[in-house]
């Protein structure tokens, strides 16, 4: 997967040095300059203007199969979106980053991607997605997605990034195994889900497998 | 559900709550390095057991999600309190439970962990009626490991650095097993009588 690397850092860390050479912990805190774009995407903050985009795909049933959520009617995608509208940075843990993803080329709405910072302490994220099943196949999901562990290795500095699906949900474990995720955990029949026993998988990658993922040539001392 | 009847006795040994007076064999373990190496409490001295042992005696019958029951490990015989197992109903919708273990490495290799984490598992399944029993425990730790692979319990899940603990990067194992995935003990049951036939 080809990537374009900014030509000048889009990526701003307000992280003061300051504060870490002060020995506060949750000194880190990553707000990224939006937009951010990837080679054939835009990925930047939800606005007002994206309920009926989010509605086109978050009301129907094959999205919402292995969601928490039911299919949503225009009425929820708008609340779901006002929520987004705000979630932006990270600053503290179980903060999130949820952008939309739009064609760079059209402008349309395909889908979201999210990072959720769940351990401050141990550098642990987690990155999700959703996505519009009219746009799949053609690799949108594994360039967004990889952007998202860019940022999360990257200005995040984050050490471990998961991820969690239903063992159903073929799509998105194969997703994982794209981006060079681990299968960690395989839990069955552990909580119930939707009025039935739920299985999961949990992926994992680390910092040094990204890297070398990356960075293929070199060796990390 | 019909009242849970301790204590448990099983070959070679005795499963009952704990006792004020066990601080001394209790000491005796859990203050070990080797023990502290893989607990989250952390029990370094006297005073520090005590504290955990205060907890333990509470830990007598599973009322709600939530709520632990442990058993001291006591041999038949000598009645020495050699280890300590656990239950925690950590789910109620799912029926989950979680199993926790602890043996004074003085008696360990002779199976008595097995014997009381089967005797535990029985009452899991048998009396209350959870659906799937997880445990956790260190990559490092062998010992459990091995032990949670004779019960027959599948690797769950295998953590990599996900967690720091005791200032290290953390590896965690979660094993598991279902209620139709346990092999009751071949032990026959006797019938109350009025459940004969002829």
């Amino acid at each position: 997967m080809a990537f374009v690397l900014p030509q000048e850092p889009v990526l701003r860390l307000r992280q003061p040095l300051r504060k870490l050479l002060e020995g506060q912990e949750n000194a880190m805190a990553l707000y990224p300059t939006y937009p951010l774009h990837t080679e054939r995407l835009t990925l930047r903050p939800f606005t007002r203007g994206d309920v009926d985009g989010v509605f086109a795909y978050r009301r129907l049933d094959e999205v919402a199969r292995y969601l928490f959520d039911h299919p949503l009617s225009r009425e929820e995608c708008a609340l779901a979106v006002q929520q987004r509208i705000t979630q932006i940075g990270l600053a503290e843990v179980d903060d999130k980053i949820i952008l939309a993803v739009e064609l760079s080329e059209t402008g349309a709405l395909i889908g979201e991607v999210s990072l959720i910072w769940r351990s401050v302490e141990a550098r642990q994220g987690e990155v999700g997605w959703i996505f519009d099943p009219g746009y799949q196949g053609k690799g949108f999901a594994t360039e967004a997605a990889n952007f998202m562990l860019d940022l999360a290795f990257g200005p995040g500095d984050m050490h471990r990034v998961s991820a969690r699906c239903d063992v159903r949900n073929e799509a998105s474990w194969r997703l994982m195994e794209r981006l060079g995720m681990r299968r960690e955990a395989h839990f069955r029949e552990h909580a119930i889900f939707k009025s039935s026993w739920d299985e999961e998988y949990i992926y994992a990658i680390l910092w040094q497998e990204w890297r070398r993922l990356r960075h293929p040539q070199e060796e990390i001392s | 559900m019909s009242s849970l009847s301790l204590p448990i006795e099983t070959d070679r040994l005795v499963l009952r709550t704990f006792e004020r007076s066990d601080i001394d064999d209790l000491c005796a373990y859990h203050m070990l390095p080797t023990m502290q190496r893989y607990v989250f409490s952390r029990t370094r001295d006297e005073a520090e057991v005590a504290c955990a042992l205060a907890i333990m005696r509470n830990h007598v019958s599973l009322q709600r999600p939530g709520d632990t029951l442990t058993l001291a490990m006591v041999r038949k015989g000598d009645k020495i309190l050699i280890g300590h197992v656990s239950l925690n109903w950590s789910d109620a919708t799912a029926g989950q439970g979680e199993v926790r273990f602890c043996i004074n490495p003085s008696y360990s290799g002779q199976g008595f962990a097995k014997e009381a984490l089967g005797a535990l598992l029985d009452l899991a399944f048998d009396h209350f009626r959870i659906h799937r029993i997880f445990a956790r425990c260190d990559g490092r730790s062998h010992h459990s490991i091995k032990l949670m692979q004779q019960m027959g319990m599948r690797l769950e899940a295998h953590y990599r650095e996900h967690a720091l603990f005791q200032g290290e990067w953390d590896e965690e194992l979660h094993f598991a097993i279902l209620d139709r995935e346990w092999q009751r003990s071949a032990k026959v049951k006797e019938l109350p009588l009025r459940h004969r036939v002829a």
